[in-house]
């Protein structure tokens, strides 16, 4: 009876260890066969993490290499919902860290997500406060932000790029591809404190590379005496806005280019697309009479004028196709170049009614209206030029005086520039080297010539008559002491858009020229849109000229070539 | 003989020990002074911003004319003396250019 008693038990003490180990094996086949898959994954996600390291946005210099544009590491803050024990006392002690309203932070933190970002891309100084207090569910990572040091500077052609660093306008977007870091993922394994560890065979060092450099060919302090000027003469005659362009002619490289109002790239908020456009390329205009410089090209190039025919002015009024073109003044005879001179729309018509429909919109053409300059810049329009075959009785003559024809502010002053340099059409462009984070060159753009539009004579003579334009005729108010001066003026009607009918009370004023005109080193272009008061281009636009053009001769140290005109002090010897 | 190999067998283990133990470490001091030296950077690009933006030469020229009353120059305020073939002839090689202000007195013969 206690033999068989023992037995009992023994069975009993094997079943039951039988039966553990039965379950033990039975768990380790789940966990080591069944189950092996899903937990390797779930062990690696503990252990490793996987991050995305991405190279800083490149920087935008100007051509002395001052910062323009430059990317800085800044702190962005987010929250971990599960993880914050009270939503509404955490959202009153960060409400006046990071500048958002207590409800809104709170509303966010009681979300049911794992992840929520409470403010981004935060000033550093407000970043410090983290690293002295630390608060449970919140944490912090540093994004790139971009910033324009010198604020509204150049903000329409730098443009901006957006808050995950892909450029939006002007140059940020035309360069997205070379501006943009490099971008890497890579698995690192982390230990129970979460802190990065690297373990061998592990590359150390990958840091993905910077985004290019651009080095631009504006000059800040010409783009500044240029902002300066251009929001003076908005302000004064209280226009609805301005542009202006300062090229170097022999090269097509932009040393500034401005549109007024401007703006802040830093502070984008309220702002409307129609603030960061750029007008210099997007907008384009009647040019009235500045389009007469063009004109007197075409004309001497073919012969059909010389600077010293006579054309009769016919007393200020002549009818063309049953509508009638008036001067400003009555002239009888005048040359050809006091027609220039004087701006008188009937010599002009003549001008372009002896050149013909055909040879003017193939010249129009070769000087590059009609189409886009190709500067290196988003948005660009092309105007508008039809073609002659659908012109009507008056547009010969409409043209030559600057009507029925849309030209942009860049269309202008890279033909006067051809005019300019001996007679040939450059590209223009704005940026003049990309070099990589070591600052080695990766590529140069260099100046090219898009074809020659008239002979160096044409262009000696067309220079002539633009001198006259500033010595005797209406751009007086243009020339710079000590220097030559050639250069147009334009007053142009705009259409008003309820009557469809040139308007009486809206203008569009230019000046467009180059100096020295022995020399030219600067070719420019003032349009001011519609000025109150008095809006004859050489009123408006030429002092602009003659203002920027001085302080860039002084800043560059061009030499007089012309006697200067001291003005001497009261009492003075 | 038994005895040095199972010396030597127990300090190959040490030794792999320590080898992993001190790449782990090293691991450690090199995060750490990477994160030094993205700080480092990061402080070196705030202070070029800050040199630039207060380089601007908006500030430049409000603090020169507002606050130490200086004004642009004029034409003829600004003598350009170019400095040609009759130097000596240790300076033809490069002209140089003074500019000099109007109201200083120059001896040009200098």
């Amino acid at each position: 009876m206690a033999g068989s008693l023992q037995h009992y038990r023994r069975y009993v003490m094997l079943l039951v260890f039988l039966g553990g180990f039965g379950i033990v094996l039975f768990r380790l086949v789940t966990l080591q066969v069944l189950q092996a898959a899903e937990l390797t994954v779930k062990a690696d996600r503990q252990h490793q993490k996987t991050m995305l390291l991405e190279g800083a946005r490149g920087a935008i210099v100007d051509r002395n290499g001052k910062v323009l544009a430059m990317n800085l590491e800044v702190p962005s803050v987010f929250g971990v919902p599960t993880d914050v024990d009270s939503p509404a006392q955490t959202a009153r002690l960060l409400s006046p860290v990071l500048d958002v309203r207590v409800s809104e932070l709170e509303q966010r933190l009681r979300q049911n997500r794992h992840f929520v970002w409470l403010a981004r891309k935060l000033d550093p100084e407000q970043g410090r406060w983290f690293d002295r207090t630390r608060v449970e569910g919140i944490g912090v990572v540093m994004e790139g932000r971009r910033f324009y040091p010198k604020g509204p500077l150049l903000s329409h052609l730098l443009g901006f790029a957006g808050m995950d660093g892909q450029g939006l306008e002007g140059i940020e977007r035309r360069y997205d591809s070379d501006l943009q870091g490099e971008k890497q993922i890579i698995v690192a394994q982390r230990d129970a404190k979460g802190r990065t560890v690297f373990l061998k065979g592990q590359q150390a060092e990958q840091v993905p590379a910077s985004g290019h450099r651009l080095v631009l060919t504006i000059d800040e302090v010409i783009q500044y005496i240029v902002e300066k000027e251009l929001d003076n003469a908005v302000a004064r005659v209280q226009a609805k806005s301005g542009t202006m362009i300062v090229m170097e002619p022999n090269s097509g490289a932009l040393l500034a280019l401005a549109s007024s109002p401007r703006f802040d790239p830093n502070v984008l908020s309220n702002l409307s697309p129609d603030r960061w456009r750029n007008r210099a390329l997007t907008d384009a205009y009647e040019p009235g009479s500045t389009m007469k410089a063009i004109l007197a090209a075409a004309a001497i190039e073919e012969r059909v004028m010389e600077p010293e025919t006579l054309v009769f002015g016919e007393q200020g009024s002549m009818a063309i196709a049953s509508t009638v073109i008036h001067d400003h003044e009555k002239h009888d005879w005048l040359t050809f170049a006091q027609v220039i001179q004087k701006s008188s729309n009937i010599g002009a018509a003549k001008a372009g009614m002896a050149l013909g429909d055909q040879r003017l919109h193939q010249y129009l053409q070769t000087f590059g209206f009609g189409a886009q300059t190709e500067i290196d810049l988003p948005g660009e329009a092309t105007g508008l030029l039809k073609n002659f075959k659908t012109w009507g009785r008056r547009t010969v003559a409409s043209i030559s005086m600057g009507q029925e024809i849309g030209v942009t502010s860049m269309q202008m002053v890279t033909a006067i520039a051809a005019i300019a340099n001996g007679g040939k059409l450059m590209k223009p462009y704005i940026v003049s080297e990309i070099r990589d984070a070591q600052n080695q060159l990766k590529r140069q753009i260099l100046p090219q010539v898009r074809r020659r539009v008239i002979s160096q004579e044409t262009a000696r003579a067309v220079t002539t008559i633009l001198e006259g334009v500033v010595t005797e005729g209406t751009g007086g108010r243009a020339a710079i002491n000590g220097f030559r001066v050639a250069g147009k003026t334009g007053t142009a009607q705009k259409i008003d858009p309820r009557t469809r009918a040139y308007s009486d009370s809206k203008f569009v004023s230019s000046f467009v020229g180059y100096v020295p005109a022995d020399n030219p080193q600067l070719a420019m272009i003032v349009v001011i849109d519609e000025p109150q008061g008095e809006a004859w281009g050489g009123a408006v636009a030429a002092p602009v000229f003659n203002r920027v053009g001085q302080q860039a001769l002084s800043y560059l140290g061009v030499s007089s070539s012309e006697p200067v005109k001291l003005a001497m002090a009261a009492g003075g010897p | 003989m038994r005895l040095l190999a199972m010396c030597t067998g127990l300090c190959l283990v040490f030794l792999f020990v320590w080898e992993r133990v001190d790449m782990v470490r090293v691991g450690y001091q090199v995060e750490r002074l990477k994160q030094e030296k993205t700080v480092l950077e990061r402080e070196r690009n705030q202070l070029h911003i800050k040199v630039s933006s207060l380089s601007a030469p908006d500030r430049v020229a409000k603090i020169a004319t507002e606050r130490l009353g200086m004004a642009p120059s004029q034409r003829g305020q600004v003598i350009v003396v170019r400095v040609g073939p009759l130097m000596a002839p240790s300076m033809q090689s490069a002209p140089v250019e003074l500019r000099v202000a109007k109201q200083e007195p120059v001896d040009v013969r200098r």
